[in-house]
């Protein structure tokens, strides 16, 4: 199992168009993966899940992969929310 | 029955009288009677099948590169609803351990979500819930086999009454020749009007309590030209309404006549009729109405409401298909011309006291140069057909004319170095719209290959009247003495270095103004489709010689009101 920390860096925060990025690459992978926001804690695979989080710019998320091919599903995550999901 | 009026925004002149046909998402009933534990193998199944139905349309959409990149991600978070397994797995759970039927259980699910967004407090996630309100719909409407049942009711006679509609929706009824649209909500200028305003479909939008005073299949009056729905008519206004539907339809028909007719004045001056458009959408009609290409293409749906800027291989897609679908009729593209205001959700645009004087038009893509030089470039692009030219807006002087042609050569010389091909001889054009414009047109005429004059912002800048301020609404004089003056030095100085003058306002289409225009010297008229052969009646019934002599008159006279006056005398003068 692998958790790592990130901060939000896009300003829109976690809208509809991440989301459906974070999902697409996460149900790309066998691993599990959850993400918890404060006290919450939801599937990563789950667009509506990420949606819920409602995070904004700023917050801080712990990403959790949990399987086979963990460290590839945090690495392309973690690289995604670097690229601020293409936004300028 | 006392006849009753209701108030609501005008998006198209016209009236239309027939019958209300409601449409309202919010009320597919849904069965809540539970199921036989021995049927829910069967809605199982049903589930997994509707679903994949439902997906596999989503994908043509996906697909399909017409549809703006904007779109197409909305409808793959659609998708992605659909697939979710948190989604599935609450369906599932509700149908085998409630017996709940499957369009309950979907509906239940929807719910549960709609109140999870709804308790936020962070406004970008309570609007999302649009989106699962269409993905319930769309999935429940497939499932109850709703959607056909929708159209099915809708018929020549039909009044769509409805809480809101999605432009496609606006397309789709459009084509069971409907007589008028009524939307509770809705604005003038959102995207759903401007395809009905082009289509000559008669619509009001944003009439508070439509729903609940409407019933179906009551015969209702939409007046589009008093910006009101009638309900319950007395005999006397419904004959009243009726020789009104009647002229006008009349006019119509006899319209619809000058299809093929071409624009050329009783003295034989060729006039080239062009339409403005707003939407991509809007060129079916641009065809229909058999216009000769585009005067007036904004650009502006590409960068309002949205979270990103449109890259430059988005705009290049958009601008090539109109331009090679109206190829060789020439398709003017303006760069972005909007109040700095709109664009607050992608540039960092500080408050101002004084918008319309302010952060506007060339001055934004002036101050931004990599999003001008990306619509630039896409536009360069575009033109493989040789048949597209670039406006620019809010032009004060020459010098915004000189740097703006820096920037387009330098683009030249990045593409041909990309090796792209393209024309690249391609005419540049002002808008003449701010005052020092028009005092300086012999010099931008010399830098510009045409000159195109928005008359609602000159108006608006030479008489300082704001348009949308109710309060001083009487200032706003189309025909005050300095607007005539304006455009014939305007055409004065463009013609003295051989290059031609169209108007783009809404004057062009005003049928008051058209043979004005003409007699002034205006060599193009650019109007929305929807109103293409109205100004081309006008066009073929002027004899601009004999209005150039009145245009010369009218410019003696000293107030509007003479000049407004003399105007109406002019039918006995022809």
């Amino acid at each position: 199992m692998i958790r790592k920390t990130i901060v939000i860096e896009n300003k829109l925060g976690m809208h509809a168009r991440p989301a459906t990025m974070i999902v697409k690459i996460a149900s790309k992978f066998r691993s599990e993966f959850r993400i918890i926001k404060g006290d919450m804690e939801i599937n990563g695979k789950s667009i509506m899940g990420v949606m819920t989080l409602a995070a904004e710019y700023g917050s801080e998320l712990e990403l959790i992969a949990d399987g086979v091919d963990e460290e590839y599903l945090i690495r392309e995550i973690t690289e995604l929310f670097a690229s601020k999901f293409g936004e300028e | 029955m006392i006849v009753k009026r209701i108030k609501g925004i005008s998006v198209s002149d016209g009236v239309a009288i027939g019958y209300a046909r409601i449409v309202e998402k919010e009320h597919i009933h849904i069965e809540t009677k539970k199921i036989s534990k021995t049927a829910v193998n069967k809605e199982l199944k049903r589930f997994h099948k509707d679903v994949e139905y439902v997906i596999n349309e989503l994908n043509i959409f996906i697909q399909d590169d017409s549809f703006s990149k904007e779109n197409r991600d909305i409808l793959t978070t659609h998708k992605m609803i659909l697939q979710d397994p948190a989604f599935i797995k609450r369906v599932k759970e509700l149908i085998t351990q409630k017996l709940f039927s499957l369009e309950h259980a979907v509906s239940t699910y929807f719910t549960e979500v709609v109140n999870i967004f709804d308790a936020m407090e962070n406004e970008y996630y309570s609007q999302r819930l649009t989106d699962f309100e269409d993905v319930a719909y769309r999935l429940l409407s497939h499932s109850m086999n709703k959607s056909k049942d929708v159209l099915a009711k809708l018929d020549d006679k039909s009044i769509l009454i409805m809480k809101n509609i999605t432009p496609s929706f606006v397309t789709k009824v459009f084509e069971k020749n409907i007589r008028g649209l009524c939307t509770e909500k809705g604005s003038k200028n959102s995207h759903s009007s401007i395809i009905a305003r082009s289509m000559n479909l008669p619509m009001l939008v944003g009439i508070s309590g439509l729903l609940e005073n409407i019933n179906e299949g009551e015969q209702i009056i939409v007046d589009g030209n008093n910006g009101e729905i009638i309900i319950f008519p007395s005999s006397n206004v419904l004959a009243e309404y009726k020789s009104i539907y009647l002229q006008e339809s009349q006019q119509r028909k006899k319209l619809q006549k000058l299809i093929n007719v071409k624009a050329i004045t009783l003295d034989n001056k060729e006039i080239t009729l062009m339409s403005n458009i707003e939407l991509p959408e809007e060129i079916d009609q641009v065809i229909k109405n058999n216009s000769r290409g585009i005067g007036l293409f904004r650009t502006e749906f590409l960068f309002m409401d949205t979270e990103k800027l449109p890259t430059e291989e988005e705009q290049y897609k958009i601008y090539k298909k109109i331009a090679e679908t109206l190829a060789p009729e020439p398709v003017i593209i303006r760069t972005i011309d909007v109040g700095g205001d709109k664009l607050s959700s992608i540039l960092n645009v500080v408050h101002e006291e004084n918008p319309n004087l302010g952060f506007r038009g060339i001055r934004i893509s002036l101050e931004n140069i990599p999003i001008f030089r990306r619509q630039i470039r896409a536009i360069l692009r575009a033109n493989t057909q040789g048949n597209v030219k670039i406006m620019f807006p809010m032009i004060s002087g020459v010098e915004e004319i000189l740097q703006v042609k820096k920037i387009i050569e330098e683009c030249k010389k990045e593409l041909k170095k990309k090796k792209i091909t393209f024309y690249e001889d391609i005419e540049i054009g002002a808008m003449i719209e701010v005052p020092s414009a028009v005092i300086t047109s012999d010099a931008l005429a010399e830098e510009c290959d045409f000159l195109s004059i928005g008359t609602n912002d000159l108006v608006q800048y030479l008489l300082a009247v704001d348009r949308d301020n109710e309060s001083i609404a009487s200032y706003y004089k189309s025909c005050h003495p300095s607007v005539l003056k304006a455009i014939k030095q305007t055409v004065d100085n463009a013609h003295a270095k051989g290059i031609k003058v169209a108007v783009c306002g809404e004057m062009a289409s005003d049928t008051q103004y058209v043979k004005l225009l003409l007699g002034l010297g205006v060599d193009e008229l650019s109007v929305s489709p929807g109103r293409i052969l109205m100004t081309k009646n006008e066009i073929i019934n002027c004899h601009v010689q004999n209005w150039a002599e009145l245009a010369e008159e009218l410019m003696e006279l000293k107030t509007s009101d003479e000049i407004y006056e003399r105007l109406n005398d002019s039918k006995n003068y022809e």
